[in-house]
């Protein structure tokens, strides 16, 4: 037992020498992998962070530098059109653009990064807030302004943050089951915070400078959707080639990412709609067609990328055609439909009725088909008088029915399909009368022990008829045991 | 009665024409068709004149102005109807016996 034990406690110490083994494998992994992306990616497998240089690595790249100090250079200097005589990939402006959007796409993701780090640091304190505030810069900016505060009064989120939001911070902050951070818990929190806003603020400028030369580098969808429409859209998508790269349906969910609260009215919160709610055509349309819009306005707007990724129309004339047709057909929408016209009758008898058939017709025809007993009281045989129900002459006659020598021998009544529905719904109200079968009867009973009452106890007796006699011939005879469902 | 006619005439066209006659410019039938009063409508289909039932006691016009539409709708169209059949008396669907009685 001894050396099962030992062998057991022998495993377990292979398996953990196994796992560090694969750790440390990992660990050079990521780090090929890491290289090969400029050092861009944050480290995986560095779950165990403390520190948030482990984490996010982007600000202290050389690329992130340059292109940094290009574009302040470049915003300074303001825009210069001259360079139009040069071919668009040598001009390096050019080249500084495609850089920047590459770099727009991954200061986002570094965002995302340096959210998450500050969210699992601040959840000691308030774990609520992250689910309050979706978007990672106003969390940044609130767990800022918020610090170490337990009490929420005291801190002033206006300007921030709208103030139904607020409120509810606030609420939930008086409920929170979070305590203080320690000192440098929080003062890494707060440097992550300060990291991810001067990121926003990098992005910000970066997406000005695209805006301010987006005229030139791409006339056509700027002609549609206006240059900080146009810029964003391509920040978003990694470049110009990327965007012309997207299905319509793509582009139209560029940059749609709002996240209603739980709780609050979904009412105003428009779906499936991304950038392109900031452009004018569609601020200027009518709520009722804005979905229509949008698809229209995210199709023209990935053909003119599409055109304009291969440099096929540098003067945005293709572009201005396009927003033409967007607002002609916009007009079109609007239209009232035109006016009813007075139709005249058509001839009389000229179209044939529209006549039926199949068997669903055929059985409801039959319903109120002819019945041989009808054909024989319809026929008279020739010089007898016929029986009459009221008698000598007087009342319906029964013509050939019920004569001796009429040649059929037995004409039965059959079951008679429209009488058959009739009296399937009388059965239906019959039952609720508690066995009356006629109209005269009441369903009140007298009984000697109870007096009155409402239901015959005889009844069920008188349905079965005395005990001598055989029902199952009977005609008369029903289901002897009658069990309401 | 002219109201009515005018309202009607597009919409039964397809079946029905119109004329209108001034019996004082064109008296040559005043007395043959009686013509009379201040209004008449006759009906002729294929130069044969059409005969209606109307409950009055003269079933070759009528002389007196009807208000609604539908009803002379109804009455050309069982005009129309008999007519193509061949006869030459068509009942009205309406009895127009009481016309002077509420």
């Amino acid at each position: 037992m001894a050396t099962l034990a030992d062998s057991f406690l022998a495993d377990l110490e292979e398996l953990s020498d196994n796992e560090a083994d694969s750790l440390n494998e990992d660990n050079g992994d990521a780090e090929q992998m890491e290289e090969d992306v400029d050092g861009d990616l944050a480290d995986i497998e560095a779950l165990n962070y403390d520190d948030l240089d482990s984490v996010s690595k982007l600000q202290k790249t050389q690329r992130y530098n340059d292109i940094m100090q290009k574009v302040e250079d470049a915003l300074e200097k303001g825009s210069d059109i001259s360079n139009q005589s040069i071919v668009l990939e040598d001009d390096p402006e050019y080249q500084l653009i495609v850089d920047c959007n590459a770099l727009s796409v991954d200061i986002e993701n570094e965002i995302v990064i340096i959210h998450n780090f500050i969210r699992d640091k601040y959840r000691l304190k308030f774990p609520e807030l992250e689910s309050l505030v979706h978007h990672p810069i106003d969390y940044a900016r609130v767990v800022k302004k918020i610090g170490n505060e337990m009490d929420l009064t005291l801190v002033d989120l206006e300007g921030l943050l709208p103030s139904a939001i607020i409120m509810v911070i606030s609420v939930t902050a008086s409920t929170t089951s979070g305590k203080p951070l320690p000192d440098e818990v929080l003062q890494k929190t707060i440097d992550a915070c300060d990291r991810a806003l001067t990121l926003d603020s990098a992005k910000k400028k970066v997406l000005d400078f695209v805006e301010s030369r987006m005229g030139y580098i791409a006339p056509n969808v700027s002609a549609i959707v206006g240059t900080a429409v146009a810029a964003k859209l391509m920040g978003t998508a990694g470049g110009l080639s990327a965007l012309a790269r997207m299905p319509a349906c793509n582009v139209q969910l560029l940059g749609a990412k709002r996240k209603t609260l739980a709780g609050f009215s979904t009412a105003n919160s428009q779906i499936h709609v991304g950038y392109l709610e900031q452009t004018e055509i569609f601020q200027s349309t009518p709520p009722t067609l804005r979905k229509r819009a949008c698809r229209l306005l995210a199709a023209k707007s990935t053909l003119a990328a599409r055109i304009d990724s291969i440099k096929g129309d540098s003067t945005g004339k293709v572009g201005r055609s396009l927003r033409d047709e967007i607002l002609k057909k916009i007009e079109k929408w609007q239209e009232p439909p035109p006016a009813k016209q007075p139709k005249p009758l058509p001839v009389p008898d000229s179209e044939p009725k529209k006549k039926r058939g199949g068997r669903r017709l055929r059985k409801t025809k039959e319903r109120y088909a002819l019945t041989d007993m009808r054909k024989l009281a319809n026929r008279m045989a020739f010089g007898v008088p016929e029986e009459s129900s009221l008698g000598d002459g007087l009342g319906e006659g029964y013509g050939m029915l019920g004569q001796a020598g009429s040649g059929k021998l037995r004409v039965s009544a059959g079951p008679s399909k429209l009488s058959a529905k009739v009296a399937k719904k009388f059965k239906e109200k019959q039952y609720g009368s508690s066995g009356a079968t006629s109209g005269l009867t009441s369903s009140l009973a007298f009984t000697p022990v109870q007096g009155i009452e409402l239901s015959n106890p005889q009844a069920l007796a008188n349905q079965l008829g005395s005990g001598t006699q055989s029902t199952y011939f009977s005609e008369t005879g029903t289901f002897s045991k009658i069990k309401r469902t | 009665m002219d109201e009515v006619l005018a309202s009607v005439a597009e919409t039964i066209k397809n079946f029905a024409v119109m004329y209108l006659v001034d019996i004082t410019e064109v008296p040559d039938f005043n007395t043959m068709y009686e013509l009379y009063d201040p209004s008449t409508i006759m009906f002729f289909f294929r130069n044969k004149h059409i005969m209606i039932d109307l409950g009055t006691g003269n079933n070759n016009k009528i002389n007196w102005a009807m208000k609604d539409k539908q009803e002379f709708i109804d009455i050309v169209e069982t005009v129309y109807r008999g007519a193509r059949k061949g006869r030459g008396l068509v009942i009205a669907p309406k009895d127009y016996s009481t016309k002077y009685r509420y």
